[in-house]
C-alpha cells in the first residue's frame, strides 16, 4: 500500500503541473483581458497599461509561468483580481458548500442505487427490473436544469416543506442533492445491476446457495463485495467530478460553491482566481481516485497483490 | 438458478420503493412555515457582488448593494441629474474649483463622525496607484483635493471637467480603512451590512443613524439567485418578495395572477442599440444604414419578444435623462422606402422577391437566448428588404473583444448604466476609438468631436444641454448606430412591501422608504 500511495503522489505531482500548465495557457490565450473587464470601456490606455503592470501582465507569458510556478511552491495561490481576497481564501470559503452537497448527493445516490440495483439484479427480466431500467433511462437522460426545477415544483410550490433555493439548514440541502443524486443513481443502479449479475452465476454464490443460505444474504453477502468493484470506479469518478462544484446545479439552486465560484472567475478573466480553481478540482480528483484505488485493495485481495 | 424463487424475495423490491416514498413523505411531517419574518423584506438580485468597497466594485450588483450601504456626496435623482446627499450644498466656485459643506453630524455606521476628512481619504485612496482602483482614471482631471475646514471639501480641476460631478455619487469610507491588509469598508448609506455569505446572501441592519432617517425595515436580507425561473418561484412561494428586473418578460402574466404579488412597471434608462460598422464599404454608406434603420420592425420585436415590456428609443438616451433632446426625428418602419433606398444606394435586388439578395452582413450577439431570438427577428425583417443576415452568437469575451477591436460589421449592445452625456464624447468622437475609447463604430464627424469636446468644459447646465440636444440631432440623421428600444424597469413585489418609487436607473437605495405590513388581509399567511 505505501509502494501504492508513494506511486500516486508521484502522479499526483505531474498530474496536477501539467493541469496548472494548461490552464495557464488556455486562460492567457482566449480572447479577453482582465484589465477590459476591470476598468471597462472608459478607461485611458495609461490607466490600463499601469494597471497591467501592477497586474504583472505586462511581462513575458513565460516570466508569468514562472512567477506563478514559484508561487505554488510557496503555496501561494495568488490574490483574486477582482475581490482583492487571497484565492486559497476563497475557494476554501466556498469549499464546505460544494463538500457538504457532494457528500449528500452521494448519499442519495447510493441509497437508491444499492437496493434498487440489487432488486433489479435479483429478478431479471421481472417488472421490477423493467421499472429501474426505465426510471434509469429516465434519469441519465434528464438534465439537471430539468430535474431541478420540477423539484421545486413539486417540493417547494405544491408540498410547501421546502425551501426553494440558497444555502443554510439542513432543508436547503434536500432538493440540490436529490437533484445530483438521482442523475448519478441511475448510473450506479445499471453498473451495479450488470455486475452483479454476472456474480450471480459464479459457483461460489451457487455453493452458499445449496448450503441453504437464504438469496438476499447470498446476494448482498458473497456477490455484492465482488460486483462493487467496477461500481466503486464509477463512484469515484463522479465523486472526483461532484467535488468539482457542479455549474448547473449550483447556479440553479444559488448554492454557494466552488463550480459556481469557477465560472464567476473565467467570465471576470480573474486568472488568478481560475488557476486556482482548477488546480483544487484537479487536486481533489486525483485524491479522490487514490481513495477509489485503495477501496479496490479493500474490496478484492488479488489487487493489493500486483 | 434464480434466487427470486425464494418468495420471501418478492417483497424486497417493493420494499426498496416504499422506502424511498416513505422518506419522500417524511418532509410532508416537518411542515413548516417558510415566508419571512416579519419586518424583514428579501430581495433578489440575479448575482453576487464581486466586492463590496465602493472604492473598486465595478459590476452592477456591487453598485447596487453599495446604493443600499454608502452614501456619497451626491446623489442621482429620477431625471439622472445630481442632487445633494452627504452634502449639504455644493457650488462651483469657479469653473475648476467645486466646494462641498458637508451636513453636519453626520456619521458612519459605528458611529464614528464623518467629516471632511474621511471624504479626501476616500478619493486619495482612488487616486493612489498602488491601490490600483479601476475608478482612478475618472479622477485625471482633478488637481488636488483640500480641506479648509472640518465640513469643507474642495477640488481643484486642471481644467474645467464637466462629467466630474457625477463621480461625486461614490460612496464615503472611513479614513485609514484598509491601512493593513483588506476587508470592505463600512459606509454611511441607509443600511449597514450584518453578515455575508459570500455567494449566497447578504444581510442589512438598518442604520438607525442615517441621515435622512432610520429606515423603517427592521431587516432585509439581499439573495443572489442566478436563475430566473427559481427567483421566480421564490416570489411565488413568499420566501423573497422584491425582485427588480429580474422576472422574464414571459413570466410576467403568471406573477400578476397571483394575489400575493404585485406587478409594477416604470421607464428604463438602458438603450440597446444597433451597431454598424462604418469602415465597412457597404455600411459606410448613410444610405444603407438607414434603409436597414427603416426595414426593422421594432414595435413588433417589442410587442412579442419584450412582452410590451420596452419603449421605443429615438437616442441612446432615455427620455426622462436631462439631456435627452426632445423632439428627434423617429425613424419610421417602411420596408418599401427602405428598398427604395437601397436601390438609390446602387446596391439592386438581381431578382426582386426571389432568393437572390443585394448583400450579405455578419450580425454579432452573445449567447442570450432572447438576443438571439431578436436577431432572428432581424434576419427574416432584412431577408424582406433583399438584405442577407448571417446571425452568429459567441461566448460574451469573445463578442465583446471582437467588437472592440472592429471585428465585425452588425452588432447589438445595450449601454447600461449611463450617467452623463459625456458618453458622446466616449462612444462618438474620433479620438475615442479603441483601446483608446468606445467609438466601437469607427464614427468620424468633425463637428460631434468639437461639440463633444465643449459638452466636457461647458459646466452651465443649460448650455451643456443644448450642445447635446445638437449632437443627438447629428447622430439621429447619420446613424453611427440605430438606438432600438429602452427596456422598462419591472419591480414584482409581495403585496405587503409599499413605498419603493421605481428610478429610471434602478437606485435601490429607495428601499430606504420602504415599508411591510405585517399581516396580508383575506390571506392565510
Amino acid at each position: 500500500v505505501k509502494r501504492l500511495l508513494l506511486d500516486r503522489l508521484i502522479h499526483a505531482l505531474f498530474v496536477s503541473l501539467g493541469v496548472a500548465t494548461l490552464v495557464f495557457l488556455l486562460i492567457h490565450l482566449i480572447p479577453g483581458d482582465p484589465v477590459d473587464v476591470m476598468l471597462g470601456e472608459s478607461a485611458v490606455p495609461a490607466d490600463k497599461a499601469e494597471l497591467r503592470h501592477a497586474l504583472k501582465l505586462d511581462r513575458p507569458l513565460a516570466a508569468q509561468y514562472g512567477d506563478f510556478l514559484l508561487g505554488l511552491s510557496r503555496g501561494d495561490l495568488g490574490t483574486s483580481f477582482r475581490s482583492r481576497e487571497p484565492v486559497a481564501r476563497e475557494i476554501l470559503s466556498r469549499f464546505p458548500a460544494t463538500l457538504l452537497l457532494a457528500c449528500a448527493s452521494l448519499a442519495v445516490a447510493l441509497l437508491i442505487a444499492v437496493p434498487l440495483g440489487i432488486a433489479a439484479a435479483m429478478r431479471p427480466r421481472s417488472w421490477i427490473d423493467f421499472l429501474c431500467g426505465t426510471a434509469a433511462m429516465l434519469g441519465l437522460s434528464t438534465p439537471n436544469f430539468v430535474i431541478g426545477p420540477m423539484l421545486v415544483l413539486l417540493f417547494s410550490i405544491q408540498l410547501g416543506v421546502l425551501p426553494v433555493s440558497g444555502h443554510g439548514g439542513w432543508r436547503h440541502l434536500v432538493l440540490p442533492a436529490l437533484t445530483l443524486g438521482s442523475g448519478m443513481s441511475a448510473i450506479l443502479m445499471r453498473m451495479l445491476r450488470s455486475s452483479l449479475l454476472e456474480e450471480i452465476g459464479q459457483d461460489y454464490v451457487r455453493t452458499a446457495l445449496a448450503k441453504g443460505t437464504p438469496p438476499l444474504r447470498a446476494v448482498v453477502r458473497h456477490a455484492l463485495p465482488n460486483a462493487s468493484i467496477p461500481v466503486v470506479t464509477v463512484l469515484g469518478l463522479q465523486f472526483g467530478a461532484l467535488l468539482a462544484g457542479s455549474v448547473i446545479t449550483e447556479t440553479l439552486f444559488s448554492w454557494p460553491g466552488v463550480g459556481r465560484l469557477t465560472v464567476q472567475a473565467i467570465e471576470a478573466r480573474d486568472y488568478p482566481l481560475v488557476q486556482g480553481c482548477v488546480l483544487f478540482i484537479a487536486l481533489l480528483t486525483v485524491a479522490v481516485n487514490l481513495a477509489a484505488d485503495l477501496a479496490y485493495a479493500r474490496l478484492d485481495p488479488r489487487i493489493r497483490h500486483e | 438458478m434464480r434466487p427470486s424463487n425464494d418468495p420471501r424475495n418478492t417483497r424486497l423490491a417493493p420494499a426498496a420503493v416504499l422506502l424511498l416514498l416513505a422518506a419522500s413523505i417524511a418532509f410532508a411531517g416537518c411542515r413548516q412555515k417558510l415566508p419571512i419574518e416579519e419586518g424583514t423584506l428579501v430581495v433578489a438580485l440575479s448575482g453576487a457582488p464581486s466586492a463590496l468597497d465602493p472604492r473598486i466594485a465595478t459590476d452592477a450588483y456591487s453598485e447596487q448593494l453599495l446604493q443600499m450601504t454608502h452614501a456619497g456626496l451626491l446623489r442621482r435623482d429620477a431625471g439622472g441629474g445630481l442632487e445633494p446627499d452627504l452634502a449639504a450644498s455644493f457650488v462651483a466656485r469657479t469653473p475648476t474649483e467645486i466646494v462641498f459643506r458637508l451636513r453636519p453630524g453626520l456619521r458612519f455606521h459605528d458611529g464614528r463622525a464623518l467629516t471632511a476628512s474621511d471624504v479626501r481619504y476616500t478619493f486619495e485612496w482612488i487616486r493612489d496607484p498602488a491601490n490600483r482602483s479601476p475608478h482612478r482614471s475618472a479622477f485625471g482631471p482633478l488637481e488636488s483635493i483640500e480641506t479648509p475646514g472640518p465640513l469643507v471639501v474642495l477640488f481643484r480641476l486642471k481644467e474645467p471637467f464637466a462629467p466630474f460631478l457625477t463621480e461625486m455619487t461614490r460612496g464615503i469610507v472611513p479614513a485609514g480603512t484598509a491601512a493593513r491588509g483588506y476587508a470592505p469598508p463600512i459606509g454611511a448609506g441607509p443600511f449597514m451590512v450584518a453578515d455575508v455569505e459570500p455567494g449566497d446572501s447578504v444581510t442589512l441592519d438598518p442604520f438607525l443613524g442615517y441621515h435622512g432617517g432610520a429606515p423603517a425595515l427592521s431587516r432585509v436580507v439581499v439573495k443572489f439567485i442566478p436563475d430566473s425561473t427559481l427567483r421566480f418561484l421564490e416570489l411565488k412561494m413568499g420566501s423573497v418578495n422584491f425582485v427588480l428586473n429580474g422576472i422574464d418578460p414571459e413570466m410576467l402574466p403568471e406573477a400578476a395572477k397571483n394575489p400575493n404579488l404585485v406587478v409594477e412597471e416604470a421607464a428604463g434608462s438602458n438603450a440597446s442599440y444597433l451597431g454598424f460598422n462604418l469602415s465597412d464599404p457597404v455600411l459606410s454608406d448613410p444610405r444603407v444604414r438607414r434603409a436597414i434603420a427603416m426595414a426593422l420592425d421594432r414595435e413588433t420585436i417589442v410587442r412579442t419578444l419584450w412582452k410590451g415590456k420596452a419603449d421605443l428609443a429615438d437616442s441612446i438616451l432615455a427620455p426622462a435623462f436631462w439631456a435627452h433632446a426632445g423632439g428627434l426625428e423617429p425613424v419610421p418602419f417602411d420596408p418599401a422606402a427602405a428598398r427604395r433606398l437601397l436601390d438609390e444606394a446602387g446596391f439592386r435586388d438581381p431578382d426582386g422577391d426571389g432568393p437572390a439578395t443585394r448583400f450579405a452582413l455578419t450580425y454579432k450577439t452573445s449567447q442570450n437566448a432572447l438576443r438571439l431570438r431578436i436577431a432572428t427577428a432581424m434576419q427574416e425583417q432584412l431577408r424582406k428588404v433583399g438584405i442577407a443576415l448571417d446571425v452568429r452568437s459567441y461566448e460574451w469575451g469573445t463578442f465583446f473583444g471582437d467588437i472592440g477591436k472592429g471585428n465585425f460589421q452588425l452588432y447589438s449592445l445595450t449601454w447600461v448604466g449611463l450617467r452623463d452625456p459625456d458618453i458622446y464624447h466616449l462612444a462618438f468622437h474620433s479620438g475615442r476609438m479603441p483601446p483608446d475609447g468606445a467609438n466601437r463604430n469607427r464614427y468620424r464627424n468633425a463637428e460631434v468631436d468639437r461639440l463633444a469636446d465643449a459638452g466636457r468644459r461647458e459646466t452651465e447646465p443649460r448650455a451643456r444641454k443644448a450642445i447635446y440636444d445638437r449632437i443627438q440631432r447629428i447622430l439621429a440623421r447619420d446613424l453611427p448606430v440605430f438606438p432600438l428600444w429602452i427596456n422598462r424597469n419591472i419591480l414584482v413585489r409581495d403585496r405587503r412591501v409599499s413605498g419603493f418609487a421605481i428610478t429610471p436607473d434602478e437606485d435601490y437605495s429607495q428601499l430606504r422608504n420602504v415599508s411591510i405590513r405585517n399581516s396580508l388581509p383575506g390571506s392565510a399567511r
